[in-house]
């Protein structure tokens, strides 16, 4: 009996899935290395971050804190808010302090302040102080802690000084003062500052979070309890982007020489705004939007792959009612 | 007594932090302050048990020579060679704590991560069919979603990032909502049941 002729799409419904891992690869690697222009838009809860954040540019009495809550895993998509965030602190003066919880947390801390800080004279204990790492069982005595007294419940920097002693802490006592808590992660460890945080001290909590966790959040966007939230690549891909809009705006001044012009968050601003990714020289400052270049393209392709799936499985179904 | 005393243990204390979070009395402040230099004491000795139990596994794999105990010896170099560079040279930029860091943990944490990517894409082709109303409503969310977090979608439709914003905001945001309830009601349950010791299975089998 004659075999019968198999079709393109029933070849492809049994495609061996090595072949699938290569587009992938080379749909990742390709944008990586060629990085081309995209319009990143920048939704409602990383404007309100930024947003936050920027109300306290210039005020001794006001200060954020970072709460880094995740390893090098989840490093491609939290790092670039993390770094994104610090610098925008360091443009526009506004105070912050940095903290974490798990040990393979700490270096990744210190690296993103590293890495924000080059281009900024900033002083630790005066512009920005780092908690450093505490042991995950003083997590819940320190978050509470915090609501009463900063200096009591941390006790020292990560430089061995007494928190009491900074210049930083000067007008800085509780969440009175450090009034927005940012938590870095890729599980649920912002609903700890949510429940105890905000609804104990009313301190607002804003969540960097990595994609998959995102829709999780979406009911504490909605009632409030998180004032903002940066969800994934793109997240961290808007936010360099506002900062690179507002707070880093340069403009030419009478000599015709570039000079910084932080600017207010303005919606028209940001509409009319394009910044294209090679005007931007520091490639650590344009990180997360070339990932988005990745992350296109990869998205493009999973759904090239569904739609071709589903092809193929129509047809062999039709063939096989035939 | 070997169950009585942890379980008054338990008792006691759940009933005293169930108080203290509704009665604001200098005494429930006290017993929270007295709490709190407690535990901060007690946390080192944490990551010593976590360090300790850590050698013991894997060196019990080693001595007995189980399948794969190679990864338990690197495991155990791994530990001992990070903490003495740690301990050495420190932890700040330009030590080579910092460039084991860079260049051992992130690349290999992030390699372990980005395979998701591969695994998503080849489940995507092999097994996102629609074959039933719902398996389709569920495939074209997820193909609206996908359009709506990359820049493209806005280029293809204005309407492309709304419609994936609505799924978040409203399908995604009921359904969140109800999970959350039903884990915070099981949570309340399962506490009050801990607290009057009705549930003792945390306390381990057997006498």
């Amino acid at each position: 009996m004659a075999k019968d002729k198999k079709s393109f799409f029933d070849k492809m419904q049994v495609l061996d899935r090595r072949y699938i891992y290569i587009v992938v690869a080379l749909a990742i690697i390709i944008p990586l290395v060629i990085p081309f222009n995209s319009k990143t838009y920048v939704t409602t809860p990383t404007e309100n971050v930024y947003k936050k954040i920027d109300s306290f540019a210039g005020r001794k009495d006001r200060a954020i804190l970072m709460c880094f809550s995740h390893d090098a895993s989840t490093m491609a998509e939290l790092f670039p808010m993390e770094v994104s965030i610090l610098r925008h602190c360091f443009e526009r003066k506004v105070q912050v302090f940095t903290i974490c919880f798990m040990p393979a947390a700490k270096p990744l801390m210190d690296y993103a302040i590293q890495t924000a800080k080059e281009e900024y004279n900033v002083q630790s204990g005066i512009d920005y102080c780092n908690f450093g790492y505490k042991p995950y069982g003083l997590f819940l005595p320190i978050l509470l802690g915090m609501g009463d007294d900063i200096a009591e419940a941390v006790d020292t920097d990560d430089e061995g000084r007494k928190i009491s002693n900074l210049e930083i802490m000067k007008e800085i006592k509780n969440y009175n003062e450090m009034n927005l808590v940012i938590d870095f992660a890729a599980s649920a460890a912002v609903y700890a500052w949510i429940t105890y945080a905000r609804a104990r001290f009313g301190a607002n909590v804003a969540a960097g979070i990595t994609a998959v966790m995102a829709a999780d959040n979406y009911p504490y966007l909605q009632t409030g309890q998180l004032v903002g939230m940066l969800a994934g690549l793109k997240g961290a891909a808007e936010y360099e982007k506002l900062v690179d809009v507002f707070a880093t705006h340069k403009e030419l001044d009478s000599y015709g020489v570039l000079q910084p012009a932080s600017r207010e968050f303005s919606k028209e601003v940001l509409k009319e705004s394009w910044i294209k990714l090679s005007d931007i020289k520091n490639v650590k400052h344009k990180k997360a939007r070339i990932g988005m270049n990745a992350q296109t393209v990869a998205h493009i392709m999973i759904i090239v792959f569904i739609i071709l799936g589903n092809i193929g499985y129509f047809s062999s179904k039709k063939k096989k009612k035939a | 007594m070997k169950r009585q005393i942890p379980l008054l243990i338990v008792i006691i204390l759940g009933f005293m932090f169930a108080v203290h979070t509704f009665v604001p009395h200098k005494a429930s402040v006290d017993f929270y302050d007295w709490y709190q230099t407690w535990i901060k004491a007690i946390s080192p000795f944490m990551v010593l048990l976590g360090i300790m139990s850590l050698f013991m596994v894997h060196s019990t794999k080693i001595k007995r020579k189980v399948p794969n105990w190679q990864y338990s010896l690197i495991t155990l170099i791994a530990l001992v060679g990070t903490g003495a560079v740690g301990f050495i040279w420190g932890t700040q930029q330009g030590t080579p704590f910092m460039w084991l860091f860079k260049n051992v943990q992130m690349p290999m944490g992030a390699t372990m991560f980005s395979l998701l990517a591969f695994y998503i894409a080849s489940a995507a082709y092999k097994a996102f069919r629609a074959r039933s109303i719902e398996a389709t409503v569920l495939l074209l969310a997820a193909m609206i979603v996908m359009l709506g977090q990359v820049p493209i979608g806005i280029k293809i439709s204005k309407l492309i990032p709304e419609a994936s914003q609505w799924i978040l905001n409203v399908p995604n945001l009921a359904a969140k909502r109800g999970i959350a309830l039903g884990v915070g009601l099981g949570m309340t349950a399962t506490s009050l049941k801990i607290l009057l010791g009705i549930e003792r299975t945390y306390l381990g089998g057997g006498d």
